[in-house]
């Protein structure tokens, strides 16, 4: 069976800026496959041309085994979209927007069992305006569920949801996905991407970064922990750098921060000032060495952290930086 | 696409705010309109032919001539075409004094008609009974001071049956077309820049649903809409203020359906320009409100200053408001409009291809 995406040398240039820089990837049937990127990655923008929303500038992308150029009414006939930034009629109210939806396609499922499938059943009479955003996004995959789809391609689906919200929707999605639906999302949250995901690509400036299951991209890094440092006074360039010693990485947060963003951070992180972030191969002699390293240039150790790398840690490792928001 | 019109009515049915105050204004102007009194008794137009020539026919004359409200008029010579005036609106009375003015025994014995006629319509009641009365009164004066003998019947009054026009019927049909063209250019301006900023044009892309049938289920639905606001608009005029339409209802609703779709064309291509729904709302004033003064709405555009009558057959609603008045008031079938509607006829064309042009989805 052909794959449900194949995207080839993608490229998808707006004048002389470039969105998407040969992008090459597959997705197959029955996964459940994340673009992580930060904004302005070029995911949206590849969604888009899978979508025949756009036209490529260069390459070739086939969805269900149809040329999307040449069969774009078949392509959207099969498949489902749920868009980054789409609002629905505001004078009609659920089930008749389904209707009106469902009505643009050869065959459709009642509003009714859409609605019951997101939890929205109760609210079948109400107008979009009278939702939550997470009832909202909710009615926005049902929305893409109304031509019993084979591919669902949701575009931040969680965006600006609240943690149950986010929840709530991961539930549904992986529903979706147990019945048989391929689903494509893009996200710029790690730990969506990590428990969604079957299979990742992680896009920045238009590139696909590196492509394989969130845990096979975790293993990749030599680093097997992120450590946490807490100083009583901040710790100075050369100090930092004396940890190296036994520690395979180092990342200082507060050393990377724009001056004005120092609180903003700290307090998005929940953590005080003079924290640092630092990664260590999985070596008890790196954990020894560091911790001497501190002694010996007589740092008082604040508070101290241990967790094991995530996606985030891979990202960083890829791109250099942290994830933009 | 049925689903599609139904919806779009459905939605345009719930959004009552934005329905009234399309209607408000064309109707705030009937009701203006309609409670001035255009048809007052102002000064009477007199064409006056003196067969008679005659001492008493001269004293008539000047008595005539003292008579404030009427305004004497000696240009005609020929009763036929006086008539004509009559007929057409263009001259309000006629009277003809006859040879025999001057010998009312001659005229006592007389078999043939009254000896002073008096022309008019029926446009205007009010005013021919005033003018019925004053110069009845005058030539039975004059008689009366001529001698004993006066002829038997002193005037005959010449009434010609005139179809019921004024100047609010005029006004009526300017409104409807006013009404229908704001309405039109705003109301899909407004809405598609919507649409536009919420995503929702994308979103509808993204279905199999054909472009075309999107444009043609708004396009279907909003005139629709016209056509019930033509009704209502018509409807107040007519049956609350005295307007008439005299013409065939059908025709004018189809005039009406044809100036929408140029209209609305014209919304759609604002659309594309108008980056939130209040700078399509802007725009869509900004077109609507010229074309309100230079098409005749409110009055003939014969009475422009410099070129702006001839710039006003450039514009759509003149060709619109000039076949709805023939078909409305002076009861032309829709045929004898034909260049009026080649005209709009253009319009669609032009401004659908401009429509296709420039119509931006996302």
């Amino acid at each position: 069976m052909e794959p449900a995406v194949q995207v080839e040398n993608l490229v998808k240039r707006f004048g002389s800026f470039t969105a998407v820089d040969g992008v090459t990837f597959s997705v197959e049937r029955g996964e459940v496959f994340g673009i992580l990127g930060p904004n302005g990655a070029g995911k949206t923008t590849t969604l888009e041309i899978i979508e025949s929303l756009q036209k490529p500038t260069e390459g070739r992308v086939s969805v269900l085994g149809l040329e999307v150029q040449s069969n774009a009414a078949k392509v959207k006939a099969r498949i489902g979209v749920q868009l980054q930034a789409s609002a629905y009629y505001g004078y009609l109210d659920l089930t008749e927007i389904l209707n009106l939806l469902g009505s643009f396609y050869p065959n459709k499922t009642p509003p009714k069992a859409l609605l019951e499938q997101v939890g929205l059943a109760d609210k079948s009479g109400s107008r979009i305006s009278e939702l939550s955003g997470g009832q909202a996004q909710r009615f926005a995959v049902a929305a893409s569920l109304v031509n019993n789809p084979e591919l669902v391609i949701l575009d931040e689906p969680t965006t600006g949801l609240d943690p149950q919200a986010r929840r709530n929707l991961w539930s549904l999605i992986r529903e979706v996905n147990q019945r048989g639906v391929t689903v494509v999302l893009t996200t710029h949250y790690m730990d969506e991407a990590e428990i969604l995901c079957n299979r990742l690509a992680i896009m920045d400036h238009g590139k696909i970064l590196a492509l394989d299951s969130p845990q096979n991209l975790i293993n990749q890094l030599e680093a097997s922990y992120t450590v946490k440092l807490t100083m009583d006074k901040p710790m100075t360039t050369a100090q930092l750098g004396s940890l190296n010693g036994g520690v395979e990485v180092v990342q200082s947060r507060e050393l990377s921060r724009e001056p004005g963003e120092q609180e903003k951070q700290a307090e998005d992180d929940a953590v005080s000032e003079n924290t640092y972030l630092l990664r260590l191969a999985n070596s008890p002699s790196a954990l020894r060495g560091m911790l001497d390293e501190i002694a010996k240039a007589g740092l008082g150790l604040e508070n101290l952290q241990i967790t094991p790398v995530t996606l985030e840690d891979v990202f960083l490792e890829l791109t250099g930086t942290e994830l933009r928001d | 696409m049925v689903a599609l019109v139904l919806a779009d009515l459905k939605m345009m049915a719930r959004n009552r705010q934005a329905i009234f105050w399309a209607l408000f204004f064309p109707l705030m102007l009937v009701v203006v309109f309609g409670l001035f009194d255009f048809n007052g008794v102002g000064a009477a137009d007199v064409a006056v032919i003196d067969k008679s020539g005659g001492p008493r026919a001269e004293i008539f004359l000047e008595r005539l001539d003292g008579i404030e409200f009427l305004e004497l008029e000696f240009d005609e010579d020929d009763p036929a075409k006086a008539r004509e005036k009559i007929t057409d609106g263009d001259l309000g009375y006629l009277i003809v004094i006859p040879e025999m003015f001057d010998d009312p025994a001659a005229q006592a014995q007389a078999t043939g008609p009254a000896p002073v006629t008096l022309v008019y319509s029926t446009r205007n009641p009010d005013r021919n009974q005033l003018v019925d009365g004053a110069i009845r009164n005058l030539v039975s004066d004059i008689h009366s001071d001529g001698g004993p003998i006066v002829p038997a019947q002193l005037l005959t009054a010449d009434v010609i049956q005139a179809s019921e026009v004024d100047y609010f019927d005029n006004v009526l049909i300017g409104l409807l077309g006013l009404g229908i063209m704001t309405n039109s250019i705003i109301s899909i301006a407004v809405r598609i820049s919507t649409f536009r900023n919420l995503s929702i044009l994308k979103r509808l892309l993204v279905t199999p649903l054909p472009i075309w049938k999107f444009f043609a289920a708004e396009i279907t639905a909003h005139v629709l809409l016209a056509l019930v606001q033509a009704g209502i608009i018509l409807a107040l005029g007519v049956f609350v203020f005295g307007g008439h339409v005299n013409g065939n209802l059908i025709w004018v609703l189809a005039v009406t359906a044809l100036g929408s779709v140029v209209f609305l064309n014209i919304g759609f291509i604002l659309s594309a320009w108008a980056k939130s729904p209040a700078a399509a709302s802007g725009m869509g004033n900004a077109v609507a409100l010229p074309m309100m003064f230079l098409s005749g709405t409110f009055f003939s555009t014969a009475a422009l200053p410099w070129i702006l009558p001839e710039l006003s057959l450039a514009l759509p609603l003149t060709p619109m408001l000039a076949a709805l008045r023939d078909i409305a008031i002076d009861s032309e079938p829709i045929w004898e409009t034909w260049p009026y509607l080649a005209a709009l006829g253009g319009w669609v064309v032009a401004t659908a291809l401009a429509a296709v042009k420039v119509f931006k989805f996302g």
